[in-house]
């Protein structure tokens, strides 16, 4: 046993060496995500899709020459740590930009830290509204970027869609309770309510690791509505569906951006067949960018991409645009972020940022075959336009 | 609807009877929080969903399930545990937390972070009259509840082994003065908790087709309080304990609708219980 | 100047000192085990965020208030908890902390999911406190708390409270005061854990229910009891050890998490009254040097 005590001993100590062994002359770009621990399905997504980028990059020479290298930390969605890694990104590996991989809570309490230093960041997902924004000084954090949706867009887009063209007048909604659920089911019933339609009911289960949806289905049941709209993520997403017809409920069902993973298709089995999701992947989108990635990925990995590793990657490749425009001055490279025109990104074509907030349209996608495949498209720009914040 | 709602209340109980027995019978001889219990049934998941997946037959994997458990069970309360019993009991709790997260961390780097699919057809068939509906999952976890109560009930009242381990639970020391190997029974308790924890493993592992990584997490605390609104190591109090937090929660979600999570439900359930009954709802002093 | 990074890890590792301490005088020294202590440290954290974002309060009142209501909070909440014993006891500490979490996630006064943001570090001559002289502010604040620990320990209140966790019917028996000293032993420790919940939230600058969840109550209660608990310098040894190993295990990445329940593992099956404690090999080896060096002085 003792002996044993020692050998792990030596373990830990040697891994902590090779760690400490790098260096050279490259450009180096932060990224934290939480690889370990609950949350660490999506941070090894997220990981590996940006991986996958870096390859890319690097394949074909770099950034003018120079070879991009990735620091990656793990923050286990602990924003604490967060906090540590974003001032030893700044301190100690002196990267030029960075990228989140991380939920809201990580990604939150780093931006003000960016924002001081002035490096600049781009989230990939994380949906909290603060992030781009100072509630203090009540002006944006203008050195952080979010590729992904804010919750509010995303749920008055699907809510533009399903009242549009499915006709939903009676709705019901059920979303997971952290700020993600909350923000697009918030955006998704202003929006329905604006065109007409009626909100039934309301609820919100915990998250994470809610299994058992019985009690809120049989209750939407009762008022027998036209369309449920559920905001959370794919486990829990998996679970509504196959519940919702277990329990003989026939009304359309519609998700979002969570919903957006080949696990999500895999647990749901049949149930899954017609759902609808509004969200930023278009999987039958020829344009290049978006049948490499998804072929590449598949091959580095031997699974399919989801929707937050689709959107790190975009983060990254965002990051890198600006780079190769404007060097590796953050202040630079900021900049070149801001005047970000019609960028063709594998989440869609981004045509500007407001606020540090993307513009972009929202996709409509059905389960068919199980596959998503692409229904529609959200363009609408009173809808897909961030509102102003104040 | 409230026959549903019933119904939907008394399948959750089970799932959460499943999960609390074994820890119940564990805690009764052992007087540990063996917080540990759920990374044992995760791993009974774990170990059926490999061998669902070599041999493909359900009720198979539900044996090597129950077994993979039973086994790591043994060796946690051999090496672990044994050696613990005479300190402050706060030293196993967190012997217990710590293997719990190292239990979790090796099944994410064995496995991998996402969710493995456990789709077995148990070949039940599904129970529907009129609006009232119970999947065969359900009514197979029904089932196995009341047959390991069964079968619990005729080990404790009806064998040698059964007799040695109530009285274990009373007082091992005199017990252990009328000859009866002490440590064997502790070792059949753990086998026989840890092979129930497994076969909850495997059982929602299929009902929820879903397998991964941090899946004890809730079940870590939340049969923890069943298990004490019960009367710690009552064997009928933690099924009745199960049914009241499944029907509670079920109601306050599904029909009085008050916006408070689940676990909240089931925790101020258990501080009012407690208040006026110190020792759970069946339990003694 | 330290480093932002270093100043970011002692403050971290201040914090949980702290908070271990606190939770050490409810389950070390008074022999009350909980395991929801992350709960009065988020009632501080919210306590001194809303005070500061809402009413305008500033830094220096509102980490006070902090205290205040976490200690009050812990009155009200020690009550019940007086009616139940051992792993009861524990077990209904954990509720209380669902509970107290769930209010801050379903209230939408407490900034529900979304949290609270804006709570920035504190003004003094006229500008913002630099990281440097916040963390010295709190190493201030805990070797105050360190002074009241030691003068707790040596008085009538220790002793009771030490009767208390030997043996709860023989000190009653005695004529100790269980209530009283029980009452007293819980409100001290959250009024303490609020304290430092102020401290967390105007370093963090933005705080949110899950980061004072169940989780935290375990690290909480990891860091004594792996130092040594109910030993002075135990917590504070925990704290620092488990505060730091995720940071210095960085390397290794994926199994770092690993690491950490090993870790705590492998301690507490082979030195099962923490670092400190007293049959460990720690203070055996402190002792055999010391008498050692006797013999031949």
């Amino acid at each position: 046993m003792r002996r044993f005590m020692y050998l792990a001993l030596w373990t830990i100590f040697v891994f902590l060496f090779v760690g400490l062994v790098q260096a050279q002359d490259t450009i180096k770009i932060g990224f934290f995500a939480p690889i370990t621990g609950p949350a660490a399905a999506d941070g090894t997504s997220a990981k590996h899709a940006v991986e996958l980028g870096l390859k890319e990059v690097n394949d074909a020479g770099g950034i003018k020459g120079k070879k991009v290298e990735l620091i990656i930390y793990d923050d286990r969605l602990n924003p604490q740590e967060a906090v540590a890694i974003a001032n030893k990104l700044i301190e100690k590996d002196k990267v030029v930009g960075v990228v989140s991989g991380s939920y809201s809570g990580p990604t939150r309490v780093t931006a003000p830290i960016f924002q001081k230093a002035e490096i600049p960041m781009v989230a990939g997902y994380a949906v909290h509204p603060d992030v781009t924004w100072d509630p203090t000084q009540k002006k944006p954090n203008d050195f952080i970027f979010r590729n992904g949706f804010l919750g509010e867009v995303e749920g008055a887009a699907a809510a533009e869609f399903a009242v549009k063209n499915l006709k939903a007048k009676k709705i019901s909604i059920i979303s997971m309770d952290n700020d993600f659920g909350r923000a697009i089911s918030a955006g998704f019933a202003a929006r329905a309510e604006k065109l007409g339609s009626t909100i039934l009911t309301k609820q919100m289960y915990k998250f994470p690791g809610e299994k058992d949806f019985r009690p809120f289905l049989t209750r939407i049941k009762e008022g027998n509505p036209d369309l449920i709209f559920a905001a959370g993520y794919y486990n829990e997403a998996a679970s509504i569906v196959r519940q919702a017809k277990e329990l003989g409920i026939t009304a359309q069902i519609m998700g979002e951006e969570g919903f957006d993973s080949p696990k999500f298709l895999e647990i749901a089995g049949p149930a899954a067949e017609g759902v609808i999701i509004a969200t930023n992947l278009d999987r039958d989108d020829p344009r290049p960018v978006v049948q490499n990635f998804l072929t590449n990925y598949r091959k580095a990995y031997n699974e399919d991409a989801d929707m937050v590793g689709a959107s790190s990657y975009d983060a990254f490749m965002i990051l890198v645009d600006a780079i190769k425009k404007a060097g590796t001055d953050p202040k630079a490279i900021q900049k070149a972020l801001l005047e970000t025109k019609d960028y063709n990104g594998l989440t869609g074509k981004i045509s500007r940022f407001i606020q540090g907030e993307v513009v972009k349209p929202v996709q409509i996608q059905v389960v068919k075959g199980g596959k998503f495949r692409r229904l529609g498209v959200v363009d609408n720009p009173e809808v897909i336009t961030p509102p102003l914040k104040q | 609807m409230l026959i549903q709602q019933l119904a939907n209340g008394i399948a959750i109980g089970s799932v959460y009877a499943l999960i609390s027995l074994g820890l119940t019978m564990v805690y009764g001889i052992l007087r540990i929080l063996h917080v540990a219990h759920a990374g044992i049934y995760a791993l009974g998941a774990y170990v059926g969903w490999f061998s669902f997946r070599l041999i493909g037959d359900f009720w198979l994997s539900l044996l090597i399930g129950m077994a993979g458990s039973a086994l790591a069970g043994y060796f946690v309360q051999r090496y672990l545990y044994s050696p613990l019993l005479h300190l402050p009991r706060i030293a196993p709790l967190i012997v217990s937390i710590g293997l719990f997260i190292a239990m979790e961390e090796t099944f994410r780097i064995i496995a991998g972070p996402h969710t493995l699919t456990y789709n077995a057809r148990v070949g039940l068939g599904d129970l529907s009259i009129g609006n009232f509906q119970l999947t065969e999952t359900q009514i197979l976890i029904l089932f196995i509840t009341g047959l390991i109560l069964v079968i619990l009930w005729a080990i404790l009242t009806r064998t040698r082994t059964g007799l040695a381990m109530r009285a274990c639970a009373m007082d091992a020391e005199t017990t252990s003065s009328f000859g009866v190997n002490v440590n064997a029974i502790i070792a059949i308790n753990f086998l026989l908790g840890s092979a129930m924890a497994g076969a909850a493993g495997v059982l929602i592992g299929v009902y929820d087709n879903q397998v991964w990584p941090t899946m004890g997490s809730i079940p870590a605390y939340k049969s923890l309080a069943i298990v004490v609104l019960g009367g710690l190591g009552n064997i009928p109090g933690t099924v009745l304990a199960s049914l009241v937090v499944g029907l509670a929660e079920t109601f306050f979600i599904g029909v009085v609708a008050i916006p408070f999570p689940r676990d909240a439900v089931a925790f101020i359930a258990m501080i009012l219980v407690l208040m006026f009954r110190p020792y759970g709802l069946l339990g003694k002093a | 100047m330290m480093s932002g990074y270093l100043i970011t890890i002692l403050i971290t590792v201040l914090v949980y000192a702290i908070l271990a301490h606190s939770l050490n005088i409810i389950t070390g020294h008074a022999g009350q085990i909980s395991l929801g202590h992350a709960a009065f440290f988020g009632i501080g954290a919210y306590t001194s965020a809303l005070f500061y974002t809402q009413a305008g309060v500033s830094f220096w009142v509102a980490v006070p208030l902090a205290a205040l209501v976490a200690g009050l909070v812990g009155i009200f909440l020690g009550i019940p908890c007086l009616r139940v014993r051992d792993d009861f006891l524990a077990i209904t500490t954990m509720g209380i902390g669902f509970v107290v979490e769930a209010i801050f996630l379903y209230i939408p006064f407490f900034g529900g999911a979304m949290g609270i943001g804006g709570i920035n570090l504190p003004h003094w001559f006229g500008r913002e406190m630099t990281k440097s002289e916040y963390f010295f502010l709190i190493l201030i604040v805990f070797l105050l708390l360190l002074l009241l620990d030691r003068r707790l320990g040596r008085s009538w209140i220790g002793l009771a409270w030490s009767s208390i966790r030997e043996d709860e019917q023989a000190a009653e028996a005695m004529g100790v005061d269980l209530v009283r000293f029980k009452v007293l032993a819980f409100v001290l420790g959250s009024s303490i854990a609020g304290l430092a919940g102020g401290f967390y939230a105007h370093f963090l600058t933005f705080i949110m229910p899950q980061n004072f969840g169940f989780g935290q109550s375990i690290v909480i209660l990891c860091m004594v009891v792996f130092g040594g608990i109910g030993t002075r310098w135990g917590p504070f040894l925990g704290a620092i050890i488990l505060g730091v190993l995720p940071e210095i295990s960085r390397p290794i990445m994926e199994y770092r998490t690993l690491v950490y329940g090993v870790l705590l593992l492998a301690m507490m099956r082979f030195q099962p009254g923490g670092l400190l404690g007293e049959e460990s090999i720690l203070p055996k080896m402190l002792r055999r040097f010391q008498s050692h060096s006797s013999e031949k002085g």
